[in-house]
C-alpha cells in the first residue's frame, strides 16, 4: 500500500456521515443557553505579556532595592546594557510562552521544554561572554545563597503572573507551571544581577543561571502536585 | 468550502451572548467533535457525555477565544483536553497504575460500536497516541498543519515530524501484515 492508498482510506473515513442524535444537540444547546450572557474577551497577547514583564521588572527592582544595588554599581555601562537588555528580551519570550499556555489554540514556535532550554542557554552565553574572572572562591557557600535568593524572588512573580492571567485556561497545568516558573526564575536572575557583586564566572554561570531551570522545574512540580491533589479530591468525593 | 468558514464570526457573536449563534455553533461543530471522541472510544454513550462536557467547558472559557484567531483549533484544543482528562480518570478509576498508552491501545482493540470508526482505528492502531490524533485531525478532519499545531499545543515542525513518522510506521506495518483492501472497504 502506498501513501496515496492510506490517504484514500482516511479520506473515505472523513466522508462517512456522523450520526449524532438531534436530542443530544438540543440538550447541549439548552444547557448553554441557560447561562448565556456577553463575555469580555481577553486582551491582546502583547498587553498580557507586557504586564508580565512589568511584574518581573518590579519584583527584581524591589528585591534589589531591599538588598542593595551592589552588582549594578560594580558593572560598567556595556555590561549593564547587555545583561539587562538580554534579561528583558528573555522575560518577554517567557511571558509570551506563558500567555500561549493560558490560551487554548495558541500557535507555539517551541515546546515549553525547548523554550526553557533555549532561554537557559542564551543566558549562559551572555553571562559567559561578560564574566572572565575564573577564580572559584567560596563557590558553594556563596552560590547556594544566590540560588536561594533568586528562587525566593521568583515566587511572588509566579503568583502575580497567575493572578494576572487568571482568566486564561491552561490546557496543561504542568507545562504552564514550568513556563511560569521560568518567568519567575528570570526575575530572580534580575535580582541577582542587580544585587550580587560576585563577578566570578563560575559563580555567575552556575548559581545565577541555575535559578531559571530550578524555578521552572519547581513550577512544574507544584502544578503537578496541585493537579494530583485535585484528582484525589475528585476520587474521594465520588466514593462518598 | 469548509463548513467552519464562518465559525470565527459565530464565535464572536457567541461571546456577545447571541443565542442563535450559540445554537448554530453547536450544530456545526458537534458532529466533528463527536467523531473525534467516538473514533477513540468506540462507544456512543461515552462520546455523547464527552461532547456535552466539552461544550460546558467551551461555554465556561469562551472568553479565551480571540476573534483574530482560527476557531476550529480552539474547539479541538479544548476537546482534546477533555479527552485526555477522560483517559486519565479512566486509568485512575479502573486500572490504577497502567499508563495512558495502554488505555488507548485497549480502546483501539476494543469492539467498536461503529464499523467505520473500527476500520479507521484498525488502520491507525499501530501508531502512538500523539501520531494518531495528528493523522485524524489532518487527514480525517481536513485541518491544516498550522491548525493541527494549534489544536495539539505543538509547533508546525513537530506536527510535520509526527505525520512523517506516522506514514513511515503505517507503510511498514501494512507491508508486514498486509492491510487487506476489504478491511478498508468498511470505511467507504
Amino acid at each position: 500500500m502506498k501513501d496515496e492508498d492510506i490517504d484514500d482510506v482516511l479520506k473515505r473515513a472523513a466522508r462517512a456521515p456522523v450520526e449524532l442524535e438531534q436530542e443530544t444537540l438540543q440538550r447541549v444547546t439548552d444547557s448553554i443557553k441557560l447561562s448565556l450572557r456577553p463575555v469580555r474577551p481577553l486582551p491582546p497577547n502583547w498587553v498580557m505579556a507586557g504586564g508580565l514583564v512589568l511584574v518581573c521588572g518590579a519584583v527584581s527592582v524591589a528585591g534589589a532595592a531591599r538588598a542593595g544595588f551592589l552588582g549594578f554599581e560594580k558593572m560598567d555601562i556595556f555590561e549593564r546594557a547587555l545583561i539587562f537588555s538580554a534579561l528583558i528580551a528573555l522575560a518577554w519570550v517567557a511571558a509570551i510562552g506563558f500567555v500561549h499556555e493560558m490560551i487554548p489554540g495558541s500557535l507555539r514556535r517551541l515546546s515549553p521544554g525547548a523554550l526553557l532550554g533555549s532561554v537557559t542557554v542564551t543566558l549562559l552565553a551572555v553571562l559567559a561572554f561578560l564574566f572572565r574572572d575564573y577564580r572559584t572562591d567560596h563557590f558553594l557557600s556563596l552560590g547556594v545563597i544566590c540560588l536561594v535568593t533568586g528562587l525566593v524572588h521568583s515566587v511572588p512573580v509566579v503568583l502575580l503572573s497567575w493572578l494576572l492571567l487568571r482568566r486564561g485556561f491552561a490546557l496543561n497545568t504542568i507545562t504552564a507551571g514550568l513556563v511560569a516558573g521560568m518567568l519567575g526564575g528570570l526575575a530572580g536572575v534580575g535580582v541577582l544581577e542587580l544585587h550580587c557583586p560576585n563577578f566570578q564566572a563560575a559563580h555567575v554561570l552556575v548559581w545565577h543561571t541555575a535559578v531559571v531551570p530550578v524555578s521552572g522545574a519547581a513550577g512544574a512540580l507544584v502544578a503537578w502536585a496541585l493537579r494530583f491533589r485535585t484528582s484525589l479530591n475528585e476520587r474521594s468525593s465520588r466514593k462518598i | 468550502m469548509r463548513p467552519d468558514s464562518n465559525l470565527e464570526t459565530l464565535m464572536a457573536r457567541y461571546q456577545q451572548g447571541d443565542p442563535d449563534a450559540a445554537a448554530t455553533l453547536v450544530d456545526q461543530v458537534s458532529p466533528q467533535l463527536h467523531r473525534f471522541f467516538i473514533v477513540r472510544l468506540g462507544n456512543r454513550a461515552d462520546a455523547d457525555d464527552l461532547l456535552q462536557e466539552t461544550w460546558l467547558r467551551i461555554h465556561k472559557v469562551r472568553h479565551t477565544y480571540r476573534a483574530s484567531e482560527p476557531a476550529l483549533p480552539w474547539f479541538y484544543a479544548i476537546a482534546r483536553h477533555i479527552r485526555v482528562d477522560h483517559y486519565r480518570k479512566s486509568v485512575r478509576n479502573t486500572l490504577g497504575e497502567r499508563n495512558l498508552e495502554a488505555i488507548s491501545k485497549d480502546a483501539a482493540t476494543a469492539p467498536a460500536e461503529y464499523d467505520r470508526a473500527a476500520g479507521l482505528e484498525a488502520l491507525l492502531a499501530p501508531l502512538p497516541e500523539s501520531q494518531r490524533e495528528v493523522i485524524e485531525m489532518l487527514k480525517v478532519e481536513g485541518m491544516s498543519l498550522e491548525e493541527v499545531a494549534r489544536a495539539t499545543s505543538s509547533s508546525v515542525g513537530s506536527v510535520k515530524q509526527k505525520v512523517h513518522r506516522a506514514y513511515k510506521k503505517l507503510r511498514e506495518t501494512i507491508s508486514a501484515t498486509g492491510f487487506k483492501r476489504d478491511q478498508s472497504e468498511g470505511l467507504s
